[in-house]
């Protein structure tokens, strides 16, 4: 197991320096310069020049990567070009709302998706069966911003229940804070409900047809032990790794929903940054991104590797 | 029936299309009382009718009148007053700022020499008086004594001084650069006394005073020793000190004790501005009762807020537009009758209408909108069809042409894009339309690399001006750097050149008359609205102040 781990770490390692010159590259091609994204198209050339003359984005692209790169392994992930404060002052408190963000989602979705779905699969075909899959997937199928728009709309502005927003107000406890983040993490629940569903549903209706379940229900034991002990053990082998890709999503991909919830997260951070060619910001930000898919992926694997013996000794031989 | 109602009906009975239909918003509530007697006044109607016609056209309705008193009441003191507002672009430096997110904050501890109020009367304010020359290349501002910095320092003619030398400067990077080019000079800002500073421009201008106004926003005057880093005090003399700032979520201030105007010491104990990333999410929060002020919002994105009986809503006249470019050094536009006949098939008034629900003036193809004080009177161009076809065949293009139009993802320009492709297919002309995101219409922004100034065809955005002068000059002067029309005119460079250099109103209305005339045969650009500035207030706040560059000024504001 320990050499399984090392291993994924030092090829996460890889992973990341290739995802930062992906980056970086995808980064130049985009049209337009960074002084004239800062200072707007009716700026003096001039004044264009010059600051991207202080900002160092008028040399080479070459010489930029490897001062950033360099500085990363130093701990220093440089500064925010349009912000032009360090980029960790700008990218720790976004990081720190979108865990919010995320945890909240994902402390609510994960058990009642994968509870829904099996659920369903032990009456496959029944209505309640029916009322989940197809209920999940037109949840699934409505787009986040139309999800939002309609939360916000009936129980922010018409019933009063929640704020339009989800940012509280500063020095907010811990359970104005959370109200803050109901409507959202509601949004997000439509969105996830239906595909970690499915998921669920698919396993434990493929478990439930396997050989060991049925010898364990002719054993005699109870539908609730073999459930349990037999079906979910294998079942939810293959919902762990969706649920694991899903937490980059929402630590990182939550652009729509920040913006109509006025939520500064990562999201949000990085799409200003891709828009205004803040190479430093941009880059830092999705290689936090891409440390949190690799973390997340690193322990759905350790999951799938406790729970099904198989991948353990496959790993260790 | 009531003997009242009888004359309303008699009066209508006999008004035109148009002041019937501003009587129908002031009975809707679109519009408040002072706005309905100043735009009758404008339509002609005398004013004993407007005012009977005041009173009598629902005026008394409960909506209206506790908007009157919401907007008449005197507030109390304390309290927190939000302010939403679309969140600045980057990092905030008055010297660098080029978006409204970042000059409605830079407005709140920072001052100007001059404050232009929303009728462009420019107003003392750190200068207590100023005056040209001869022939105004050279301006003399008086100061006001008694001015302090928030941190205690006295304002004085060398911290003026250095703020024009830093804007004027072309090694600093300054976004003011595109207005003092030409004008002001690194070196021609000189203090003479404490209390006085002399302005050597480079040409003579009549209009330099707005130059240094609250409508140039990067003029906010600083310390000497200003090193860059305004985010760390936000220094300024201003009736708000910084209090708390988190970037790209919000600021909050509190009062500055020390202020040296009594009459505008704020009145809120705290005001706390919180930014949107989108206007979407600013309507929704504002409506969600998460704001009390929305600096600005539009009518696409915020037609809600102009029947919300909640809202107090201010509409202001503005020179902000769009401008549709017609290159004029290319095919199909090079002959001035085929720009005649396009400028023709736009139908203006379903523009201002339909796109922006009649909040704005038309405009009349020249960078004069109806609002600058020198706007002279030329007649109006209409849609007329047959005209335009005439000039077509005239010009050999009976049969019509194809040309692309360019323009980005922004405000109503999409919308506005496809109602002139509707328009002019009646002329048998097709425009392929070309709609990119904003960094890549404007790519970049210099000729040869840059579809806003190489395209055929094009719609561009300009903010508000307190005078027409950058208008006049960059877009469309033979040198312009943003004239993506290619319109080259010797007699229109020499008649900018006489307005701008006009000190008297008389002279700048007289050449006026002649630009707006020219233009108005040439056609380089159209010029088709200038759209109001629209903001809105909680019912239970007065007191805020608005203009239509979008500074908002909340010091005399509060709950009622």
């Amino acid at each position: 197991m320990g050499r399984f781990i090392l291993r994924r770490l030092l090829l996460g390692l890889v992973t990341l320096f290739l995802l930062s010159i992906i980056v970086f590259v995808c980064a130049q091609v985009l049209p337009g310069d960074v002084g004239r994204s800062i200072l707007g198209p009716f700026a003096d050339q001039k004044s264009v020049d010059q600051l991207n003359q202080r900002l160092g984005t008028d040399r080479s692209v070459l010489v930029q990567y490897w001062d950033w790169i360099s500085g990363v392994f130093t701990g220093d992930m440089g500064e925010s070009l349009a912000f032009r404060r360090p980029v960790g002052e700008v990218i720790g408190p976004a990081l720190v709302k979108s865990a919010k963000l995320a945890l909240l989602a994902f402390i609510i979705v994960v058990p009642i998706a994968i509870a829904g779905g099996v659920w369903a699969a032990l009456k496959e075909g029944s209505f309640r069966d029916r009322f989940i899959s197809l209920g999940g997937l037109s949840a699934t199928a409505v787009p986040d911003f139309v999800w939002a728009v309609f939360l916000i709309l009936i129980f922010a502005l018409t019933l009063g229940i929640f704020p339009s927003t989800a940012t509280a107000p500063p020095a907010s406890g811990f359970f104005e804070q959370l109200h803050y983040l109901i409507l959202p993490s509601i949004c997000l629940i439509f969105v996830l409900f239906g595909y970690i569903a499915r998921m669920a549903r698919a396993g434990t209706i493929e478990s439930l047809d396997a050989d060991y379940t049925r010898t364990a229900v002719i054993k005699g034991l109870p539908q609730r032990t073999v459930v349990r002990r037999h079906v979910l053990r294998n079942s939810l082998l293959p919902t762990i790794a969706v649920v694991a890709t899903q937490l980059g999503y929402l630590i990182g991909g939550l652009v729509v929903i920040e913006v109509i919830f006025n939520y500064k997260g990562l999201g949000q951070t990085l799409f200003q940054a891709a828009q205004q060619k803040d190479y430093p910001l941009l880059q830092t930000g999705i290689l936090i991104v891409g440390v949190v898919y690799l973390v997340a992926t690193l322990l759905a694997d350790i999951a799938y590797s406790v729970l099904n013996p198989r991948v353990r000794l496959g790993s260790e031989e | 029936m009531d003997p009242r109602q009888q004359r309303v009906d008699a009066i209508r009975a006999r008004s035109t299309e148009l002041e019937n239909h501003i009587i129908d918003e002031y009975r809707a509530g679109k519009i408040d009382r002072r706005e309905f007697v100043r735009r009758g006044g404008i339509v002609g109607m005398s004013i004993p009718l407007v005012a009977f016609l005041a009173s009598a056209c629902g005026v008394t309705t409960e909506d209206l009148e506790k908007k009157d008193k919401a907007q008449t009441a005197k507030p109390k003191p304390g309290g927190t007053i939000r302010l939403g507002e679309q969140a600045p672009s980057g990092a905030l430096d008055p010297v660098t700022v080029n978006n409204q997110g970042g000059l409605v904050v830079l407005g709140q501890t920072g001052e100007y020499l001059i404050w232009s109020d929303p009728n462009l009367k420019p107003l003392p304010r750190l200068a207590e008086s100023w005056k040209p020359n001869s022939d105004g290349s050279v301006w003399t501002f008086k100061l006001r004594k008694g001015v302090k910095f928030h941190d205690g320092k006295v304002m004085d003619a060398e911290d003026v001084a250095s703020t024009f030398d830093r804007l004027a400067d072309p090694d600093v990077g300054s976004n003011a650069l595109s207005v003092f080019g030409g004008v002001l000079s690194k070196g021609n800002t000189k203090a003479i006394d404490a209390q006085t500073v002399e302005f050597r421009l480079d040409e003579p201008n009549g209009n330099f005073p707005y130059l240094t106004s609250s409508d140039n926003y990067n003029a906010i005057i600083l310390p000497k020793t200003y090193d860059g880093d305004w985010e760390k005090t936000f220094i300024g003399t201003g009736p708000w000190k910084l209090d708390r700032f988190r970037p790209a979520e919000g600021v909050s201030f509190v009062p500055n004790r020390e202020y040296w105007d009594p009459r505008r010491r704020a009145i809120a104990d705290k005001n706390e501005m919180i930014f949107y990333a989108n206007e979407q999410g600013l309507v929704l929060g504002f409506q969600g009762n998460e704001a009390d002020v929305v600096v600005q919002f539009a009518v696409s994105g915020g037609k809600a807020l102009l029947t919300d009986s909640s809202v107090i809503t201010t509409e202001l006249r503005s020179a902000a537009h769009r401008q549709v470019h017609m290159r004029t050094d290319k095919e199909p536009f090079k002959d001035k009758r085929v720009r005649q006949a396009i400028a023709l098939l736009v139908d203006r008034r379903a523009l201002v209408e339909g796109l922006l629900d009649t909040k704005s003036d038309y405009g009349n193809d020249s960078p004069f909108a109806p609002l600058y004080r020198s706007t002279a009177e030329v007649e109006q161009r209409q849609r007329d069809v047959a005209k335009a076809k005439e000039l077509l065949r005239a010009a050999g293009k009976e049969d019509g042409f194809s040309v692309q139009l360019n323009t980005w993802q922004g405000f109503e320009m999409p919308d506005l894009a496809q109602l002139i492709q509707q328009n002019l297919r009646e002329a048998g002309i097709r425009i392929d339309l070309k709609i990119t995101d904003s960094t890549t219409y404007y790519g970049k922004a210099v000729f040869g690399e840059s579809p806003w100034l190489d395209s055929t065809m094009g719609i561009t955005e300009y903010g508000h001006r307190g005078v027409p002068n950058v208008l006049l000059g960059a877009p469309l002067t033979s040198k312009g750097t943003w004239n993506s029309a290619h319109f080259k005119n010797d007699r229109y460079d020499s008649l900018v050149d006489d307005y701008v250099g006009a000190v008297d109103l008389h002279s700048q209305r007289r050449y006026a008359k002649q630009i707006q005339e020219l233009l108005l045969d040439e056609v380089p650009i159209m010029f088709l609205y200038f759209y109001y500035f629209l903001s809105g207030a909680k019912d239970y706040i007065s007191g805020v102040e608005t203009n239509a560059m979008g500074h908002t000024d909340v010091s005399r504001a509060g709950f009622v």
